[in-house]
């Protein structure tokens, strides 16, 4: 037996959630790691620069430690400008949305 | 750190043949090193390794340095002005095929921690390729 069609009920209005209530989530916003990350940065870049002080008037004793530095510097760096590349991107995408 | 614990337990492991190194050229710069019975010979160092932090953040370091014989042995040179009445010096009791044998271990442990460190930047690079 085929059921009869029923009747549309009142369709569930979408709950916009209150904008107060969002910002006072807790948790980690996206300028407090954007500026923990750069911190981060800038205490590898400075550890890199001492080293090469070291190295440029021998006092370094390991040729290992400043090229890690180095590199870990390089790294870093390369991974804060992407994230910075991908929010810009995010950011342009919502500024080219149709109104 | 965290981000980087792979390139500096690698680091901790150059630092620790680094001083291996260091150890053998001492011993094998000093193999021929003459003292007079009276006195110690030179004494062979021979580095210790260990782990640095088990179980946490990892990483190796000098536990130590071993030191061989004083004794030495005593070889019959009586030309030598060190000699003794008997004609005796004391000479250190170095094995130069050993001190060879540490040195390719410390050169290959130390080749190994740069492959490490090598690997781990080119894959940390690749993960940042992600996406591109």
């Amino acid at each position: 037996m085929i059921p009869p069609i029923s009747a549309i009920g009142a369709l569930p209005v979408p709950q916009v959630a209150a904008p107060a209530a969002a910002t006072a989530t807790p948790g980690v916003d996206f300028g407090g790691l954007v500026s923990n990350s750069l911190q981060q940065l800038q205490d590898l870049q400075s550890t890199s620069d001492n080293l090469a002080v070291k190295a440029a008037t021998g006092d370094l004793t390991d040729i290992h430690d400043y090229m890690i530095a180095s590199n870990e510097a390089s790294v870093a760096t390369s991974l804060t400008v992407a994230v910075r590349n991908k929010a810009v991107d995010a950011f342009n995408e919502i500024m080219r949305m149709q109104m | 750190m965290g981000m980087f614990d792979a390139i500096n337990n690698a680091g901790s492991g150059l630092v620790v043949y680094r001083k291996w190194l260091d150890a053998v050229s001492d011993n094998v710069s000093n193999i021929n090193d003459v003292s007079p019975t009276s006195g110690p010979a030179f004494q062979a160092r021979y580095v210790v390794a260990q782990a640095q932090d088990y179980g946490n953040a990892g990483g190796a370091k000098v536990g130590g340095i071993e030191l061989g014989s004083a004794e030495g042995r005593l070889v019959y040179q009586p030309d030598n002005p060190l000699a003794d009445k008997d004609g005796n010096v004391r000479v250190p009791d170095i094995d130069l095929a050993d001190q060879m044998g540490q040195l390719i271990i410390a050169q290959r442990a130390y080749q190994a921690n740069l492959s490490v460190v090598q690997r781990a930047q080119d894959a940390y690079q690749a993960a940042l390729g992600l996406g591109k």
